[in-house]
């Protein structure tokens, strides 16, 4: 026995110890839903024999009880690194289709109110010109239906210009987030290494942090690297976006101009670091940015260029069939659709004739061998309306982005299932399971029980040695 | 996967991840029987949405060939009516020549009544060769006028003759038919001269007695007659051809609806099955979800 008191101060030890135990627990327990929340595990550290005793002398302890080690998180870092990926990979998934959904509803086919049916609708009515080349009413269908062809290809450009305006703000708004979130980490980062300088407990700095790095992995597809003293980099593109305690801001270089409008080029990114150095350009490998991106630069103009090239293989063949023809005063056909910006064919798309009569469906005209105006031949009403041969371009454009859209779902989906996965293993190691901490709490409480059953016998020995040795005679 | 620690947060999320994946089935599955359409966007099915456009387009063509088939038959019909009455007044008219030959047996006055009938037929022709179908004269070729022919047989409007498209109706695709046919080609023979100059010629004759005018407008009458009747035969293989190919559209019509329903529209019977069955799923989803509430270890502790 090493000293008279030192088997209260191993039940002492233990006191304290079960004590942390049931702490331990007991957070747990209160952080069970928590988002982010890592179980923790405390670490008992038997105390040994003192290791290096004085010199000539001998110690013959045994053990002197127990003390915490420390507290253990439960993560696994690897883990960890494939979560972020895989949400990265989710949230470019979802957010590619949620706007691709959005524009194949705009685009409304097969239906009997989207651009197929105004085009057939058109070309009946330049039949039923045909019939009765005389008749006003007929003349007023035809404009009319002319019209309509001309509003859905305004309708359809319309809805990709408007989503393509959508996907910018969100550009412009995630680039917000992705900074404020960048800065929130390298203040994280600071409050790390100073709390584990200092030596105090840092696990939950730990979870902010993880959380935050998971958040920039969304939205960026960033990759994140734990550093030795706890803290956590994230480059992006290469370039670093947090380093220890600083973090850089993300500005948008090229592509979206102040208002928010398009200028012209395609989007770009650069990286102002704190030290005044840009990193420029800089491409985000996933998560929501590339996604809007991916819809800003590719996906939606694309689209919009075939619309476009359908609408000008339209207008040019119909305008030709038309400036062969006369109308009804004998005059040669003008021009009857008209496209004023030629970056946006479909959007600019207008019907130029007003005047009923001066729809060119004769074949014979004022000019010699003359024929008296006006005339009720409808030789070109028929030329007119074969002219009309877009609908195998327009049903081959559907179908191409129906199927892109059906391939984005079907992706998304299958990442979904995937993530999931990956989030439930993760779950499996960090989540608390609310039995366990039970009886946890249950063991530190009977440990607890136990130790302070043996500082009472400790106790009681003790008073017979003090209080009841050399009292005989008494 | 086997699974070594399972918590309460495990167990939640996977019955509401399940709970959200019955739900989404059966919101497919009302979608599909409160539109009543299988495909609902292009997403859905891509190669059917093609088939889908490829069929209304197709059907909407059919449907015009049926219009244009019916006018072009309400044209040919009536000129094939205008032909018949008139054909039966100019072998009238002929026979009234024959008596008017006859001048042996006919006095002047007799003459002169013939004269008055001939005269009669005379005008009744004109008024026929002027029948309208639709505000248009049936022998006018592409006249913008209201009649072909004036109250001196003459035609009014000389250039809206013989342009040679006439007029013509789509009945079939790249197939046109011309439907009318112009006044001189019926009326005047290949010297030029028409129905209604031997009409009048002959009524001069008859009035002035000039036997050889009247003998040879026999002949010229007969030839007249002829014509008509040919031309009516004519008329009548083009309306045989053009209720053909109505009557192809029409089964062309039928057949591409059916096609079109096939492909885009949902089979109701299976439809109700299926979201029975999938609200079934859900249910029984959401008891699941509600067992996750488990008491846990702690209800039995003490």
């Amino acid at each position: 026995m090493a000293g008279a008191f030192s088997s209260i101060n191993t039940a002492l030890s233990a006191l304290r110890y079960q004590q942390s135990a049931l702490d331990i627990a007991s957070t747990n327990i209160a952080n069970a839903s928590t988002d982010g929340y890592v179980r923790r595990r405390v670490v008992g550290q038997t105390v040994g024999a003192a290791a290096a005793p004085a010199v000539w002398s001998r110690s013959n302890e045994i053990g002197s009880g127990v003390q915490s080690s420390g507290v253990q998180r439960m993560v696994d870092p690897l883990l960890d690194a494939r979560v972020r990926r895989e949400h990265g990979r989710l949230t470019y998934l979802d957010t590619k289709a949620a706007a691709m959904s959005r524009v194949e509803t705009g685009i409304n086919e097969p239906s009997t109110t989207g651009v197929a049916k105004a085009v057939d609708t058109f070309r009946t009515s330049l039949d039923d010109l045909n019939n009765a080349p005389n008749s006003d009413a007929a003349r007023s269908q035809v404009l009319a239906n002319a019209n309509l062809v001309a509003d859905s290809f305004n309708t359809q450009s319309r809805n990709l210009q408007d989503e393509m305006g959508d996907q910018r703000a969100r550009v412009v708004a995630t680039v917000k987030e992705i900074n404020t979130v960048a800065q929130q980490l390298a203040d994280t980062n600071r409050s790390i290494s100073a709390s584990s300088g200092g030596g105090s407990d840092t696990a939950t700095l730990m979870d902010t942090r993880d959380q935050l790095a998971l958040r920039l992995s969304e939205l960026t597809g960033a990759t994140a690297t734990p550093q030795a003293d706890g803290t956590m980099d994230i480059t992006l593109g290469g370039a670093s976006l947090v380093s220890g305690r600083d973090a850089a801001t993300l500005e948008v270089s090229a592509g979206i101009a102040a208002d928010g409008t398009a200028d012209g080029s395609a989007v770009a990114f650069s990286l102002t670091q704190p030290d005044g150095s840009v990193d420029d350009p800089v491409v985000p490998s996933g998560g929501q940015l590339a996604a809007s991106v991916e819809l800003i630069d590719h996906v939606l103009p694309d689209y919009a260029a075939d619309l476009d090239a359908l609408v000008e293989q339209f207008t040019t063949a119909f305008n030709d069939a038309h400036a062969l023809g006369f109308d009804a005063a004998g005059a040669q056909g003008g021009e009857f659709f008209h496209s004023s910006d030629p970056d946006d064919l479909a959007g600019s798309l207008r019907v130029v004739v007003t005047d009923r009569s001066k729809i060119a469906v004769s074949s014979i005209g004022a000019t010699p061998p003359a024929l008296p105006t006006p005339n009720n031949d409808t030789g070109n009403a028929a030329k007119l309306a074969d002219s009309i041969t877009i609908q195998d371009g327009y049903q081959r454009l559907v179908n191409g982005f129906g199927s892109a859209v059906a391939t984005v779902q079907r992706l998304a989906a299958n990442q979904s299932t995937m993530t999931t996965q990956v989030d439930a293993a993760r779950e499996q190691q960090t989540g608390v399971s609310l039995d366990e901490e039970s009886v946890n709490m249950l063991m530190a409480q009977r440990s607890y029980e136990a130790a302070a059953r043996v500082m009472t016998t400790v106790d009681e020995m003790l008073d017979t040695l003090i209080n009841r040795t050399g009292v005989v005679g008494r | 996967m086997t699974l070594s620690r399972m918590t309460q947060n495990m167990m939640s999320r996977q019955s509401f991840a399940g709970m959200q994946t019955a739900m989404d089935r059966v919101a497919k599955s009302q979608e599909q029987l409160t539109t009543g359409r299988l495909i609902n966007r292009p997403s859905d099915d891509p190669t059917g949405a093609t088939t889908a456009m490829r069929l209304r387009s197709s059907l909407s063509s059919q449907q015009q060939y049926v219009r244009n088939a019916d006018d072009a038959i309400g044209w040919l019909d009536q000129t094939d009516t205008t032909l018949g009455s008139m054909a039966s007044q100019i072998t009238r008219a002929h026979d009234l020549a024959l008596q008017g030959a006859n001048t042996g047996a006919m006095s002047s006055d007799a003459r002169a009544a013939l004269a008055t009938e001939v005269d009669q037929i005379r005008s009744g022709l004109i008024s026929s060769a002027n029948a309208r179908y639709l505000d248009r004269p049936l022998f006018g070729g592409i006249t913008t006028r209201t009649a072909a022919y004036d109250e001196n047989g003459d035609v009014i409007d000389p250039p809206a003759m013989g342009t040679g498209t006439g007029v013509v109706r789509t009945i079939a695709d790249g197939q046109q038919i011309r439907i009318d046919v112009e006044g001189p080609d019926v009326f005047e023979g290949a010297d030029g001269v028409s129905v209604f100059t031997h009409l009048a010629d002959l009524s001069a004759a008859l009035k002035s007695g000039d036997t050889t005018v009247i003998k040879s407008s026999i002949g010229k009458l007969k030839d007249d007659g002829d014509r008509v009747v040919n031309v009516r035969s004519e008329i009548g293989a083009r309306t045989v051809r053009v209720e053909n190919a109505r009557s192809v559209a029409d089964d062309a019509t039928l057949t591409l609806t059916n096609a079109l329903s096939n492909v885009e529209n949902v089979d109701l019977a299976k439809a109700t099955v299926e979201l029975s069955l999938r609200e079934v799923a859900y249910k029984a989803a959401l008891g699941a979800t509600a067992r996750v509430l488990q008491p846990s270890l702690l209800d039995y502790l003490r």
